[in-house]
């Protein structure tokens, strides 16, 4: 009787006496992609719970679905860090959800590119990774190599081609570099409309993995991609070439930002700034996670040669203004479901 | 007196307070949220949608699909119902358990497989090139043909086993007389058999008309941006342009269609049950 009252005493504080233990310990919660999340927990996550003696709590999911979820918490947020590509962040800091990095904070800061200091220009975020989006095409089917985005206009391609859908993170950047292409300002995109609306195309992809098997198919001979599918393009062992474009690839990042109203400001800064030291972000290279935007990273060649990295590519890069962006998606939106999907 | 009543109710207000939290709930907030505009109750949303000639054409070719494919499975169904009559009863079971083995095939996996099939060298290209009834491979993924293809698979067997089930109660003997009394065999389809399994046509109907409405994986792997459909506008609408408004319209205009569609069915077969 007596074991019996002791245990039950036991069951009763044990949660008790564990919620305690919990709650000395600080809580970090950091919304990501959710991608590779085992090699993030590997590199980031567990070195960073060891250094700082606080829980971190990954809540992931896709951009779309993290920037509404943060606009419906705005009140009463319980995200400290936020990691979106660099669009949606655009889009939460004009919501006003993000707080103000402290440069002073990031150690690590100095050996950013310049690129990923402030990519969104107002203060609110850092870019831990880069990639590049150019353009793939098979050396067997395209004999003279693709050196232009106006390549995609020759006539072998016609109906080989594929494109990424608008409303990829892929799609801005494509609009945005053929209407550089055709001679087309950035006031005005009609140059880029008028086309790609002439451009013979097989279809338009939402994944990347879409088009790792429309390659894999031999449905089409050239895309415009992001650098991160560049692995499985390759494997699906086709002869594969990725351009070397002489008006310019794009570059594009994801960003790390903290949220407003977090209560955990500082330890969210030091989570940043791990995420950005050499040893975490050569980590994250070398499981082919992320590009480094630390430009102290050094790869082997085999690695390097699967990500976007070293100073001359990243030097080659063009990147868009996230406010341009924003200010003209939706239209581009409507103007590609019209003009250019038919 | 008074338990007797109440026990019918008891019994069933579990699942009537388990479809209150999680269907009628969810449904009227999305009804409101479809009629909000900056917090005031209005139809700019609607406005919004219907004045946009894009959003139109997603429309008709979403009623265009579902119609065309119901159609189709009606056609195809009809005969390998009726002929299924015949078969003998040992391989009745067998022939209902091919019927049925495609329906538990993940859509996905039914999809990629027609993404095989009916690629550039996919095998019904290679055929097609190979007996030289065509000389270059012929487009048909990526187009509206595609994704009729795939929903026809998808769905024929939910139109035939209703189909082979309103067959059952068909009285053995109603063909023969009516033949034996002079009809033709067209006469006796239309004034014998299509009358009498009217209900189980209409039943498989509303399944893939609603199917088809409803349906995201298919159109959206073997249509693409070109075909895009409202399942596939919504999630565009909701997954990806975060525009909430615009996809609380959709699904609303979504449940109207598939609503109206199975009460003017039903409204045919007379009985209203």
């Amino acid at each position: 009787m007596k074991i019996h009252r002791s245990a039950r005493l036991l069951f009763t504080l044990l949660p008790l006496t564990l919620a305690a233990a919990h709650a000395q310990k600080a809580t970090l919660v950091v919304s990501g992609f959710g991608i590779a999340q085992d090699k993030i927990d590997k590199n980031i996550t567990r070195p960073f719970e060891a250094k700082c003696g606080c829980n971190v709590v990954f809540e992931v999911g896709n951009n779309a679905d993290r920037l509404a979820k943060l606009g419906a918490r705005r009140a009463n947020p319980n995200v400290d860090v936020v990691l979106l590509a660099d669009y949606f962040a655009k889009q939460a800091s004009a919501q006003g959800l993000l707080e103000q990095l402290d440069p002073a904070l990031l150690t690590n800061y100095s050996k950013l590119y310049d690129f990923a200091r402030d990519p969104l220009k107002d203060g609110t975020s850092v870019a831990f990774t880069v990639y590049s989006v150019g353009i793939v095409y098979r050396t067997d089917k395209i004999t003279k190599p693709i050196t232009s985005w106006k390549d995609l206009w020759r006539p072998e391609l016609a109906g080989k081609v594929a494109l990424p859908n608008i409303t990829t993170t892929q799609g801005p950047p494509t609009v945005w570099l053929v209407n550089r292409a055709y001679g087309g300002k950035d006031s005005n995109a009609s140059p880029a409309f008028i086309q790609l609306g002439k451009l013979k195309v097989l279809t338009y992809y939402n994944q990347s993995s879409q088009l790792t098997s429309l390659f894999a198919q031999d449905e089409i001979w050239a895309a415009p991609v992001g650098r991160f599918a560049w692995g499985g393009l390759l494997n699906t062992k086709k002869p594969l070439a990725w351009a070397r474009l002489s008006d310019g690839q794009a570059g594009l990042v994801n960003v790390a930002s903290i949220v407003k109203g977090s209560k955990n400001a500082a330890l969210a800064h030091q989570f940043i700034d791990f995420m950005l030291s050499t040893p975490v972000q050569t980590a994250q290279a070398l499981d082919l996670v992320d590009s480094p935007a630390n430009k102290q990273v050094k790869l082997p060649a085999a690695v390097a040669a699967q990500l976007t990295v070293g100073v001359s590519q990243v030097a080659g890069l063009r990147f868009m203004d996230t406010a341009y962006v924003l200010a003209n998606r939706d239209n581009w939106i409507q103007r590609w479901n019209r003009e250019v999907v038919r | 007196m008074a338990g007797r009543l109440l026990t019918p109710w008891l019994l069933v207000t579990p699942a009537l307070a388990f479809l209150g939290v999680v269907f009628l709930y969810p449904v009227v907030t999305l009804l409101f949220s479809s009629l909000r505009v900056d917090g005031a109750l209005s139809f700019g949303n609607y406005a919004a949608f219907f004045s946009d000639g894009f959003n139109l054409q997603v429309l008709g070719r979403t009623l265009r699909v579902a119609l065309v494919v119901t159609l189709i499975s009606a056609l195809v169904c009809y005969p390998a119902a009726y002929g299924m009559q015949s078969v003998p009863p040992r391989y009745r079971g067998l022939v209902t358990a091919l019927i049925i083995v495609p329906l538990m095939t993940s859509p996905v996996a039914r999809t990629y497989a027609w993404l095989v099939l009916l690629g550039q060298t996919g095998i019904v290209n290679s055929t097609l090139v190979g007996s030289g009834l065509v000389q270059e491979p012929v487009r048909i993924l990526y187009t509206e043909w595609a994704v009729y293809i795939g929903l026809a698979q998808l769905f024929i067997p939910l139109m035939l086993l209703t189909l082979i089930s309103a067959m059952e109660n068909l009285p053995r003997d109603v063909v023969p007389a009516a033949r034996s009394l002079g009809a033709t065999s067209l006469q006796s389809f239309t004034r014998v058999i299509l009358p009498l399994t009217r209900e189980g046509l209409v039943v498989g109907g509303t399944l893939v008309f609603t199917g088809c409405i409803t349906a995201y994986v298919t159109p959206a792997l073997l249509g693409g941006a070109r075909v895009q459909l409202l399942a596939t506008l919504l999630y565009q609408k909701a997954g990806v342009t975060v525009d909430y408004a615009a996809a609380s319209v959709i699904s609303v205009i979504m449940l109207a269609l598939t609503l109206t569609v199975a009460g003017a069915l039903r409204g045919r077969t007379g009985r209203g049950r």
